[in-house]
């Protein structure tokens, strides 16, 4: 399935310059295609998230509109838009987003328990296994390290085997080893159909990278 | 088998009120004569059975293993509940329902010693278990 | 794991957090349901006292004491000795209007034995009668024979028991239904029987005689029934002016004092259960909101997976609901512990008519008291979770970074 974005831009009020607003994202067109990883760079500030949090239908775009498929997702309702969230688009946010409540094993099924759908304990026994989070099953988010933490995040992602995956540095926390085993579950999934989406800023991500792009100043450029 | 017994703790601070209760406020009254009736008797049972529950319920709370713990948790337990029964069941009381044994005493010892026996019951099943694990 | 169990489990993933608010619900389910039930136990206690004085009139010695005397032992069970020229029966008795008039005669005992206190014992003539009877009739049919008494319900002897009044041996052959007034402390018996005990009582030397009346005929009050037709009020003078050194007071003007201090108490623990109500919602609002703004980013988390505004707002209706559920319970169950079984301590230190109220009543009270909780509870965690559904995920996703 085709994430594209069509003359999207978020515009805040804020005092800037002469003019009291400023461009998060200036207007610009970004298509995911399956099987596909797609790796935007950037500094810090210079809109990479808010372009993820638009492209997961978490944030209205002052202009343009977000397709999945032939489905804009901002004219769906919040109830069908979380439906569609939920099945669809895997999110790997930047922060922490392991509940403290729930165990490892929990946390990464609780995406299939929100609306009832199948089982998927083996899919979660299996990314656990290849996520090397496996004997942590049982954990509590508290007792983990922030790298336990950020795998746990991945997997949960994964275990959806969304048709499009949004991941915000999701090697953030990691030690070079895992970081190379984290891309290459991301490339497994683009192999199985997914589009992915990996905003990052390590050299490791571009090396894996199908297309490349580079954010500046709320501006997308296209990286060789 | 360190852990902190909240059970314990709460059957101790519970027969500390059962100890100086029944001879303050909670105890039976003097008559003005100065005399006392067989209240008065329940009332020493009763500062009897509260200081056997304090000192059991303190061991508890210090010994380490935890079949001792569950064991003199359990003790209390039994103790507590014949705590139940010594105002007005096995020592008598006066004669009419006024009177502060009847009106204050006994309700509010019966009340007392049933907490007690649940905080010991529950304490002392969590200390059998958490031994039992252990082993 | 389902999503039904979500709510279940942050609340028993974050005990300190639950128990603060369980405690805080359980306190609203506890003043509501205590306060509940001693004002229902005053109205029943009222409404029996209402019954059981039958009589239109009373008239009593007219020494002020004995009024107010006479008050307190009816209502907090007080022990009363006053006594008139036994005479004014008769003079009672031939006003116009006046349908029966029952003597009775009062007699405070020295400690008897069975209670190690003064018990009060009240004779009245089962020829005339109509105050006592229907009362006692209730649990002993028979005629009462000479030493044979029957005790109030706070009396703890059981029938076939001796009670010893001034050395005399009386026998408990009733005991009778609890009225939650100062009459379920006293001792009946007949009038030959009183006439014993004021014997035996004078030669331990307690003197019961009228100062100034030497005769040996001697009452402590006269109950009243006036005829139809005739107006109360005019009977109440007409009995004032025939009768010497007695007043009559007109039983009405006795329950609206009772009925004046009813409404005082009631008022103040409506006002008290008003206070305390206002308090914790305000303090559950700010608790919800507190705990809403600590959870903001797990909400955000849940939303970002797929959950829709409604699924949220739910689930945090749902949280706040098995809270407060848990809390009315608490409450209900810890009120029951301290009101009903110091019942009698309750009524001693308030000194009016106390008689609890039906099961059924109570029930109905506890189930009212939990729903009130549960409803307060589900509103004040509302406005926040009505306030979170409306954060943006991507908004407080970012704030962590």
């Amino acid at each position: 399935m085709i994430l594209s974005a069509e003359q999207i831009s978020k515009r805040y009020f804020r005092k800037s310059g002469e003019a009291n607003h400023f461009y998060a994202v200036k207007p610009l067109n970004l298509m995911l295609r399956p099987g596909t990883v797609t790796v935007l760079c950037g500094r810090s500030g210079s809109g990479k998230t808010t372009l993820l949090h638009i492209l997961s239908g978490l944030l209205t775009p002052t202009e343009g509109r977000v397709l999945l498929g032939e489905t804009d997702l901002y004219s769906l309702s919040d109830k069908e838009l979380s439906k569609l969230r939920n099945a669809s688009i895997g999110v790997v946010p930047q922060a922490r987003s392991v509940l403290d409540t729930l165990t490892v094993k929990e946390n990464i099924l609780l995406p299939s328990l929100l609306y009832g759908t199948e089982d998927r304990s083996e899919e979660a026994a299996h990314w656990m296994d290849t996520l090397h989070i496996d004997g942590l099953a049982d954990s509590r988010a508290s007792e983990l390290s922030g790298g336990e933490l950020r795998r746990t995040a991945i997997a949960r992602t994964l275990c959806m085997h969304p048709p499009v995956i949004l991941a915000d540095e999701p090697t953030g926390d990691l030690d070079d080893e895992n970081t190379q085993l984290v891309f290459g579950c991301f490339r497994k999934a683009a192999e199985e159909g997914a589009a992915v989406l990996i905003v990052s800023h390590e050299i490791d991500a571009l090396n894996n990278a199908d297309v490349a792009f580079r954010m500046d100043g709320g501006q997308l450029s296209t990286l060789s | 088998m360190k852990r902190f017994s909240p059970g314990a703790a709460a059957a101790l601070a519970l027969s500390a009120v059962i100890t100086v209760g029944s001879v303050s406020l909670l105890g039976p009254c003097v008559h003005e004569d100065g005399s006392f009736g067989s209240c008065h008797w329940a009332g020493q049972a009763l500062l009897g059975i509260g200081l056997l529950l304090a000192v059991l319920s303190l061991a508890a709370l210090l010994v380490k293993d935890g079949r001792l713990r569950a064991g003199m948790l359990f003790a209390a337990a039994a103790a507590a509940i014949l705590g139940i029964f010594v105002p007005g069941t096995l020592i008598h009381l006066c004669g009419m329902a006024t009177m502060r044994c009847r009106a204050v005493m006994r309700p509010a010892m019966t009340l007392l010693c049933a907490l007690t026996a649940l905080s010991c019951l529950t304490g002392g099943i969590a200390a059998y278990r958490k031994a039992g694990s252990e082993k | 794991m389902k999503r039904r169990s979500l709510a279940v489990k942050n609340l028993l993933r974050k005990p300190g957090r639950t128990s603060a608010l369980v405690i805080l619900t359980a306190l609203l389910a506890l003043s509501v349901f205590g306060g509940s039930v001693v004002v229902g136990s005053l109205r029943q206690g009222f409404r029996s006292l209402e019954s059981r004085l039958g009589a239109d009139i009373i008239v009593v010695p007219s020494s002020a004491q004995s009024k107010v005397s006479f008050q307190n032992m009816l209502l907090q069970g007080t022990n009363g000795a006053f006594y008139m020229d036994g005479k004014n029966l008769d003079r009672v008795r031939e006003v116009a209007g006046v349908e029966l008039a029952a003597p009775q005669v009062f007699l405070a005992s020295l400690k008897a034995d069975c209670c190690s206190v003064k018990i009060q014992v009240i004779g009245f003539d089962p020829e005339t009668d109509f105050f006592v009877r229907p009362w006692i009739e209730q649990s002993y049919t028979r005629q009462l024979g000479d030493l044979d008494v029957v005790v109030g319900s706070k009396v703890e002897s059981g029938v076939g028991e001796i009670i010893r009044i001034y050395d005399e041996r009386c026998k408990v052959v009733g005991r009778l239904a609890a009225t939650g007034t100062g009459l379920d402390t006293a001792v009946y018996c007949n009038l030959s029987t009183m006439k014993m005990l004021l014997t035996a009582a004078e030669e331990k030397g307690v003197s019961h005689k009228v100062s100034s009346d030497e005769s040996d005929d001697r009452i402590s009050a006269i109950y009243v029934k006036v005829k139809d037709g005739y107006d109360i009020g005019a009977v109440n003078s007409e009995i004032q002016g025939h009768t010497r050194k007695c007043s009559a007071v007109r039983t009405k003007s006795m329950l609206t004092d009772v009925s004046d201090s009813l409404s005082a108490i009631s008022g103040t623990v409506a006002t008290l259960i008003g206070a305390i109500w206002l308090l914790s919602l305000v303090i559950l609002v700010v608790a919800f909101v507190m705990i809403a703004n600590e959870r903001k980013r797990e909400f955000a988390v849940l939303r970002l997976l797929g959950t829709s505004r409604a699924m949220l707002g739910g689930m945090i209706l749902k949280e706040s609901a098995l809270c407060s559920l848990a809390g009315g319970a608490l409450g209900v169950l810890t009120a029951s512990m301290l009101v009903f079984p110091f019942t009698t301590l309750i009524e001693t230190r308030l000194g009016l008519p106390y008689l609890r109220p039906s099961a059924g009543t109570i029930t109905a009270l506890a189930l009212a008291a939990l729903a009130a909780t549960v409803m307060v509870g589900s509103l004040a965690s509302s406005w926040a979770s009505f306030r979170l559904s409306r954060v943006d995920p991507g908004t407080v996703l970012r704030e962590g970074n």
